[in-house]
């Protein structure tokens, strides 16, 4: 059937998979940016793998006494997942401090031990309960379809709970994660708040894996939380970015595993939300890594590429400086800088449009701000080079370095540099440093 | 066999190494006679152990160039014997000192040949040289630092180089292995084998070293014991006078890697 | 090759030994070929195989700490064998969907093509995008993961595949699935020979080792790649995340009993092949005498386990109960003056 968004969130049939995901999402990615800042992201793949035996048991054990489709059914069915999740908790900190096993390891173990312990409960209802077995299953690569209105409420009170802990705990998480010496001379008990946090991180698994599965849980606490870390410096705004990045996901995610089939004219086919969720969290997340305003790695490249004409630019200035009074042809700047003549022509035009430049004849000269630019980076260059020797470099080696640093010595360190030199007046090679200011 | 060459031990040229996008080594240039005992000191954080990586290739440096008795690395490895940090290693490893100590064979005899009995042999002379003759079928976590660092020693004494590296070798170690280890040193002096010894310990340079190198990013001096250990080059090395070049050196790599 | 009637059909646990050693006695004695294998055999025999694999490759991957990207691995493979599937459709002769997975040929891409993409997306996540190594772990293998289950969906419209990628599906083990067990375990026998000095060397001093001349880099892929090999083999018997208690359990079981490499490696594949053998015979018992059906494979991961913490409580002197006893006699013992 063809669905238009608004029914999304009003047909009866979908309204509880699209808010039910968007909730539970939105719980495991503020979650997820504590996990992720404490580098503990591989725990939340055991713990979400751990809780499978909880549900598998969880099923079996319920379904002789509620119906599948009761409220109190999906209630009773997380908190065993919880308790579950928990065990395979205390057991890596047992194997771990206890038993002197490498952290991986007991994460590992813990993983893969739980899991096969879930598979064997959950084989034992494969033939004789399918539907039931069908649940369980559901739970691996997550499966909202079978929601109900009911659930919906489940979810908001949990995310409720879950966004209450960590606006109550704000203060102290912050100072957890970046200050703790300082929090536990103030008092703070550590202990209590790494225990909420605990708490947290598998509340947020186990409200998640309906959804998300246990399998892809991991990255769905990771993916959010990394893309706002790219954006934002703050903890809040890594918070509330995080959060909008989850419900998206749950909500982009859970609309594509409706709408791919239908789409594909294969509507009998049930793509679970899973794995669509965490490929919608991941592209945004790839999205961050490469464009985000300070760190992306586009944003990066095209501040080099930034850096490099600039100092071709500079490069320019200071040859025609020491050029004195000729002034120079576009061809003559071209090959002396060794760069195309188009490229040449570019940046001439860019040190003419900031006045640096005067031109005459076609012959190009500096303007006498130009001069002062241009004395400034030869002024730097000179320092450089008689800082290095003043460090116990050989005249002749210290030039290259120069020629690198004189685009990068900021006016603070070129006022460290001349208190330490005493304000010199020569260079290594005896050449005159033009004073601070350009004379 | 005697060092015939009379290339210097070791000779570096023009390096400079960025470790992760901070300036660990800085134009780095010196050169070491044979037969010496060098040691590399120099503040925490100024890339001594850098430098020992750099040189021995374990990490790619930008920029230079370093011969082992005038050949590149590649053709010089069997001169060479290299003894890591202790805290470089994980002690829990299921393995006992003689294995260890075997190991040293494995350079000169490669993966796949035979390890006959002479060989074998050899290494438990090389353990009774350090003293831990008793020792050897010991699981290494069971040993204390020293004898830890001992069996180190014996690894690379198994592999008969003619300069060896050591990286902190007296670092968390009891004074008496210390002096063992150092006797040893000098005897491997003797024989006319060179020592490259990263160090921690200002107060025993003077009497450990023949040849001193101090670090600081950049090279703050290179040169027999008595004419470089000066009040000057020791505050040069340990003061502050390199930190425009830390704080400059930074902001370059910043720039160059699109950082604001 | 199906059997007429299964041997082991109505054996309890103790008659499933019986049966098992008598036909052990037939095969010794030339009246059993082995085209008569019962699928518990086969079973058993898969997984003595997986055993051994993953007791060399597991106890290098736990002693280098890698036991993470073992995990990473093994979930990228359902990519990696669903990319090779797609590549290699044109060319593979007949359908069933099934066996053309297993192929070799698909096994020997899909392992590379697997082994490369983790490892590669995540160093460049670390190296250049300079994010945290945990966080690029995790994002990328569930990413990839993602992928091959939407893939797998998708092409062969039906999600069994998907789910039977995790667990397994050992009870449909045939002879194809044997040879190619026995293969990977024979691959692993001779690379482990040839390179045990060489993996022991840059596991414990990866510094020294490079100083020596060898690969460690190198080395370090062969291992992954070795990995993915036995993943894949796994793939049928256990499915790709069950695999991991194979690489991960054994090594840590044989380190509460010793001290040193090679018994270690000894230890991490007869420990493991006990469990595994029986194992099959208590899911036979249970079928036979609770007439209830249970999955064998999460069996197997269950009794490694309860082996497991059986060890660290009772083991000679590591084990809890004997650290106990010892701290005890050493107060009652005088002391001696």
């Amino acid at each position: 059937m063809n669905y238009s968004l608004v029914d999304f969130f009003t047909d009866p049939v979908l309204r509880a998979p699209t808010l039910g995901s968007i909730f539970m999402c939105l719980s495991s990615s503020l979650a997820g940016v504590i996990v992720v800042i404490r580098k503990r992201s591989l725990l939340g793949e055991s713990l979400s793998h751990a809780s499978y035996p909880g549900i598998a048991l969880g099923v079996t054990l319920l379904a002789s006494f509620f119906s599948p489709s009761s409220d109190g059914f999906a209630i009773a069915v997380l908190f065993c997942a919880f308790i579950s999740s928990l065990v395979g908790m205390l057991l890596i900190d047992l194997l771990q401090k206890r038993f002197s096993v490498k952290d991986d390891a007991a994460l590992c173990f813990v993983l893969s031990s739980f899991f096969g312990l879930g598979v064997l409960i959950a084989s034992r209802i494969q033939t004789t309960h399918a539907l039931w077995y069908k649940q369980v299953q559901g739970f691996l690569y997550g499966q909202t379809a079978t929601m109900q209105d009911i659930h919906i409420v489940i979810y908001a009170v949990l995310l409720l709970v879950t966004g209450s802990l960590i606006v109550l705990l704000y203060r102290d998480i912050q100072m957890l994660i970046f200050d703790k010496a300082f929090g536990q001379s103030i008092g703070i008990n550590f202990r209590l708040v790494e225990i909420v946090i605990l708490f947290l991180t598998v509340l947020a698994i186990v409200i998640g894996i309906r959804s998300v599965g246990i399998v892809m849980m991991a990255g769905m606490l990771i993916a959010p939380a990394l893309a706002a870390r790219q954006l934002t410096q703050s903890l809040k705004f890594t918070f509330l970015i995080s959060g909008i990045i989850g419900a998206l996901s749950g909500f982009l995610g859970n609309y594509f595993s409706v709408m791919i089939p239908y789409y594909l004219h294969a509507e009998k086919l049930s793509l679970p939300t899973g794995p669509m969720i965490l490929l919608v969290a991941s592209f945004i997340c790839l999205l961050a890594l490469l464009f985000a305003p300070q760190k992306g790695l586009i944003t990066r490249m095209m501040r080099v590429v930034k850096f490099r004409r600039n100092c071709q630019l500079e490069n320019i200035l200071k040859a025609l400086w020491k050029d004195l009074g000729r002034g120079v042809t576009l061809k003559e700047v071209s090959s002396m800088q060794n760069l195309s003549l188009s490229i040449a022509l570019l940046r001439i035009r860019k040190l003419s449009s900031k006045g640096w430049l005067d031109c005459t004849n076609k012959r190009y000269c500096l303007s006498s701000s130009g001069e002062v630019k241009a004395r400034e980076i030869v002024r730097l260059h000179r320092l450089w080079e008689l800082y290095l020797v003043h460090l116990g470099a050989a005249k002749d080696k210290v030039h290259a370095s120069a020629e690198e640093m004189e685009h990068v010595l900021t006016p603070d360190l070129e006022k460290q540099l001349t208190d330490l030199l005493n304000d010199p007046l020569k260079d290594p090679h005896d050449q005159p440093i033009p004073h601070k200011g350009g004379k | 066999m005697g060092i015939m060459s009379s290339e210097p031990a070791l000779s570096v040229k023009q390096l400079t190494v960025n470790y992760d996008k901070v300036p660990v080594l800085w134009d780095i240039n010196f050169s070491i006679p044979a037969g010496n005992i060098v040691g590399v000191i120099g503040p925490n954080g100024a890339g001594k152990s850098t430098l020992l990586k750099a040189i021995l290739q374990m990490i790619d440096p930008l920029s230079g160039k370093v011969e082992f008795f005038g050949l590149p690395f590649k053709k010089a490895r069997k001169k060479i014997a290299y003894v890591p940090q202790r805290s470089s290693i994980d002690w829990d490893f299921p393995i006992t000192a003689i294995e260890v100590v075997m190991m040293g064979l494995y350079g000169r005899l490669g993966l796949f040949s035979w390890i006959s009995a002479k060989e074998k042999n050899q290494a438990l002379e090389a353990l009774e040289l350090v003293g831990m003759t008793s020792f050897a079928n010991r699981q290494i976590s069971q040993l204390s630092g020293g004898q830890q660092q001992r069996i180190f020693i014996a690894r690379a004494l198994l592999q008969d180089a003619d300069i060896y590296f050591m990286d902190e070798p007296f670092a968390g170690v009891d004074i008496s292995t210390e002096q063992s280890i150092m006797q040893l040193l000098r005897d491997l002096k003797a024989k006319g084998k060179t020592l490259f010894i990263v160090h921690h310990d200002l107060n025993t340079v003077k009497s450990y070293f023949d040849w001193v190198i101090m670090l600081n990013t950049s090279l703050v001096a290179c040169g027999p014991v008595g004419e470089v250990c000066t009040d000057k080059a020791l505050n040069e090395a340990y003061g502050k006078g390199s930190f425009v070049l830390d704080e400059a050196a930074r902001l370059s790599l910043r720039r160059s890697s699109g950082l604001k | 090759m199906i059997l007429a009637a299964n041997p082991y059909r109505d054996s309890d646990i103790f008659q499933f030994f019986g049966v098992m050693l008598n036909r052990l006695w037939q095969l010794v004695q030339g009246n059993l070929s082995l085209t008569d294998l019962a699928s518990d055999e086969i079973q058993m025999l898969v997984l003595v195989g997986l055993c051994f694999s993953s007791a060399l490759i597991g106890a290098f991957l736990v002693l280098k700490k890698m036991t993470m990207m073992a995990n990473a691995l093994c979930h990228t493979i359902l990519l990696g064998i669903v990319i090779a599937f797609i590549l290699l459709k044109p060319f593979s002769l007949e359908g069933g969907l099934v066996s053309s997975f297993l192929s070799l040929k698909v096994l020997i891409i899909a392992s590379l093509l697997s082994g490369l993409l983790t490892t590669v997306l995540t160093q460049i996540l670390v190296q250049v995008a300079k994010v945290q190594e945990d966080a690029s772990i995790g994002l990328v293998f569930t990413s990839l993961f993602a992928l091959g289950v939407v893939l797998v969906t998708l092409y062969t419209k039906n999600l069994h595949i998907g789910t039977e990628a995790i667990m397994g599906n050992i009870d449909a083990l045939d002879i194809d699935d044997l040879s190619l067990v026995g293969s990977v375990a024979l691959l692993n026998l001779v690379v482990f020979f040839f390179f045990f000095r060489g993996f022991t060397t840059a596991t414990f001093d990866p510094l020294f080792a490079s100083s020596i001349g060898l690969p460690v880099s190198w080395l370090n892929y062969f291992i992954m790649v070795l990995t993915a090999g036995t993943c894949i083999a796994a793939f049928r018997a256990v499915g790709v995340l069950l695999v991991l208690t194979f690489f991960v359990g054994p090594p840590l079981m044989a380190r509460v009993l010793t001290d040193k490499l090679k018994p270690l490696l000894l230890l991490s594949f007869v420990l493991p092949a006990i469990c595994s053998i029986f194992s099959v015979a208590l899911s036979r018992h249970i079928l036979v005498v609770y007439q209830t059906p249970i999955s064998t494979s999460g069996l197997v991961v269950c009794v490694f386990a309860v082996m497991y913490f059986l060890l660290l409580l009772f083991a000679p002197k590591k084990g809890v109960v004997n650290q106990f006893f010892q701290r005890k006699f050493q107060k009652v013992l005088p002391k001696v003056g």
